[in-house]
């Protein structure tokens, strides 16, 4: 079952390339996308009742555990939404002839590619084999935020493959340092040592004064690719520029992607050195810094696109923060953000991407009249604002919460407050930059002259009903993903 | 053996060195084929050694990847590129080469320090294969920032991939072969995307200057 789920993106990334027929291509991208539906329900379900999958017997090639299941099913379920809503997306901008046919195949297979490249980075037990990944994420998507071609995007697009690629560079020689912190184990053990099962089983083996250092380089490697400030500078150019069903697996998932990274070499330097403190020092600065950065750049931003990027540093940094702590609730409450800030911000980005072809236009002093122009879009696109500054009754609320008491729980006190301050700003900030958009005299403004994407629309409330519902009332499968991987990030 | 690997590895340490004192473009293409020639020879000496001990003959199949792909693929490939890119030679960095060397000369300290600092790293040269792998990486990424044009930038990520490489096969040993390819494909398929996107920059900016690239900010 597990390769079925690692082959099928890359099969359907493949098929695209066998016909050039407008109707055959949807078709074929519908199909992938209902698979990886289907998968993320089997998941689930396996996951929680086996507590993991392994493909073949020992794990060797696939694995997956709560913690890796967390990550795949936002994957699939932001993947599935994404590529519902580019059928109607690529349609408008075909019939605007913006793109042409072989742009959207190109479009389809590609990011068809993203997605398999971010299935295999966290089903893979292999560290070299996550890194490669990881890698491959950045290529596979470089085209993808170069999409439209203009000088903007091929701009956004050389800083993303830039600044991305040498940052991963860093990371590799963490994982090195890493492999060479495993002396005790002795030779027959050499083509274990690349897997962080066995690393974590091990790891009172391991030589804490090299994974300290490895850490740090990891850190900064896969944390440029999750966004942390100052590592920052692609994301938000690549977020506004590329398509927004990209933009979406980008905030969405590829961020969460690196995190799971990070979050798995995390737990066996955290286990070796028996405390959390070295690590939760430097994951709190940096998840700190990085909101309060948000914080201030989001209140200068003109456009919405860009804003939306601005706030997935913000959610980055919570969850950094939260990963600082390293108990069982902060964990718990991590991971909880990571699924709600995905469907979150992927459904923001998505709407957004209506809002852009209705009024062709991603500056936030063009748009105005919102709920006027597309009240339906301008409805789930206000609860989306509200939903990601941090209101009940949305999961976003939720989470946030159990970081901050997670964090006075453990005697945190000078941060937690820092970090509420700071959640408070960017709350007010985003409300009083986003909101303008309603505004807006009836008689002064034109009518915005694009289309409506009515299948976006539809995948946009499908969304939202998904983040009210996983807001105030979790599935039992799903809560018990989550209290398995925090126990097994915190190693117990 | 090992006076052998010491001497490499501080030849590819020089070549980093060479590539930074370099004014022209063309010439980066040169040292970069020096410096992967001689990241070939290494893990060719360690696939030798490794093969006659019985340990499988992978980092001699490295050793053949490294020449095909990065001495004879990658730098034909640069230099087509920037027959089409260029028309007119023009200085390419901001910080004049006395001081760009001892820039460079102060990171080779850094890491040297930072380096013996490390608990549980004992064994002597392997340390030292560190210092010059993550001096060579360093240089790459100050090599990246010190230089105007997108080709200069392609040559800095690929002379940290040279200082990982050297990091991963004289520290350790060789990695898993698996590990290995993928990097390489990784590599091969940075190097062709930024190649088509130095063409789009060119088609869009009429410059290969990034600094001309100040669009997006804020």
């Amino acid at each position: 079952m597990l390769l079925i789920i690692f082959a099928v993106p890359a099969i359907v990334s493949l098929l695209f390339w066998c016909t050039s027929n407008k109707r055959l291509l949807h078709a074929i991208n519908l199909i992938g996308a209902v698979l990886l539906l289907i998968f993320s329900f089997v998941i689930t379900i396996n996951v929680a009742s086996n507590g993991r999958m392994v493909f073949p017997y020992d794990g060797s090639f696939l694995y997956v555990d709560s913690l890796s299941a967390i990550v795949l099913d936002t994957i699939l379920i932001v993947g599935f939404m994404s590529m519902v809503y580019s059928v109607g997306y690529l349609e408008i901008e075909l019939k605007r002839e913006v793109i042409d046919l072989k742009k959207m195949r190109l479009f389809y297979s590609l990011t068809y590619a993203f997605i398999f490249t971010m299935v295999l980075a966290v089903t893979t037990p292999n560290l070299g084999v996550l890194w490669i990944a990881i890698e491959a994420t950045t290529l596979a998507s470089a085209f993808l935020v170069g999409f439209y071609n203009n000088n903007h995007s091929i701009e956004a697009a050389w800083k993303y493959i830039v600044i991305c690629s040498v940052g991963i560079a860093f990371a590799l020689l963490g994982i090195i340092l890493l492999y060479l912190s495993t002396p005790a184990f002795g030779e027959d053990a050499k083509s274990l040592a690349f897997n962080w099962y066995y690393l974590f089983n091990h790891a009172s083996q391991l030589n804490g004064g090299i994974l300290k250092i490895a850490f740090i380089f990891i850190l900064v490697g896969f944390g440029t690719k999750a966004g942390f400030v100052p590592m920052h500078t692609w994301l938000p150019d690549a977020h506004s520029q590329a398509p927004s069903p990209v933009s979406a697996l980008l905030s969405g998932v590829l961020l969460n992607s690196a995190m799971y990274a990070i979050i798995r070499i995390l737990t066996i330097v955290n286990k070796n050195l028996g405390e959390s403190l070295y690590t939760g020092r430097l994951l709190m600065a940096s998840g700190i810094l990085s909101v309060a950065t948000a914080a201030i750049f989001i209140l200068s931003q003109k456009d919405y696109k860009r804003l939306l990027a601005y706030s997935s540093i913000e959610h980055m940094g919570i969850m950094a923060f939260g990963l600082g702590i390293f108990t069982p609730a902060a964990l718990f409450g991590v991971l909880f953000h990571m699924l709600n800030h995905a469907l979150t911000k992927s459904m923001l980005f998505l709407s957004s991407g209506n809002i852009y072809l209705k009024y062709e236009t991603r500056q936030i002093s063009k748009v105005r009249g919102l709920l006027r122009a597309m009240p339906i879009t301008g409805i789930v696109f206000l609860f989306g604002i509200f939903a990601i500054a941090g209101m009940p009754p949305f999961g976003v609320f939720f989470s946030e919460l159990k970081i901050i008491f997670a964090a006075f729980n453990a005697d945190y006190i000078v941060p937690a407050v820092i970090l509420v301050l700071l959640l408070a700003a960017v709350f007010a900030v985003v409300a009083v930059v986003l909101l303008e958009m309603f505004y807006g005299d009836k008689s002064s403004e034109t009518p915005p002259k694009g289309k409506i994407n009515h299948l976006g629309v539809a995948v946009t409330i499908l969304m939202l009903v998904l983040i009210v519902v996983i807001g105030l009332f979790m599935p039992q499968p799903l809560t018990k993903i989550l209290t398995n991987a925090a126990a097994t990030i915190a190693g117990k | 053996m090992g006076v052998y690997l010491n001497f490499i590895s501080s030849l590819i340490l020089i070549s980093a060195f060479v590539l930074v004192a370099n004014k022209r473009i063309n010439a980066y293409v040169r040292t970069f084929r020096l410096q992967s020639m001689l990241l070939a020879i290494c893990a060719g000496m360690f696939g030798i050694n490794n093969f006659l001990r019985g340990e499988g003959f992978e980092l001699l199949i490295v050793c053949l990847l490294t020449i095909a792909i990065k001495v004879v693929f990658i730098p034909t490939l640069l230099k087509s590129t920037i027959k089409k890119v260029e028309y007119k030679v023009e200085k390419d960095f901001f910080l004049n080469i006395p001081v760009s060397i001892l820039i460079c000369c102060g990171l080779f300290l850094l890491t040297y320090f930072t380096v013996s600092g490390i608990e549980g790293l004992d064994k002597t040269d392997i340390k030292m294969y560190l210092v010059n792998s993550i001096t060579v990486i360093l240089i790459g990424l100050f090599f990246m920032i010190s230089r105007k044009k997108a080709i200069g930038q392609i040559v800095g990520i690929l002379i940290i991939e040279n200082g990982l490489f050297t990091a991963a096969i004289l520290s350790t040993r060789g990695i898993p072969m698996i590990i290995e390819l993928g990097i390489f494909f990784d590599v091969l398929t940075a190097v062709l995307i930024m190649g088509i996107l130095v063409f789009r920059i060119n088609e869009n900016f009429d410059t290969i200057d990034i600094n001309k690239l100040k669009k997006l900010r804020g």
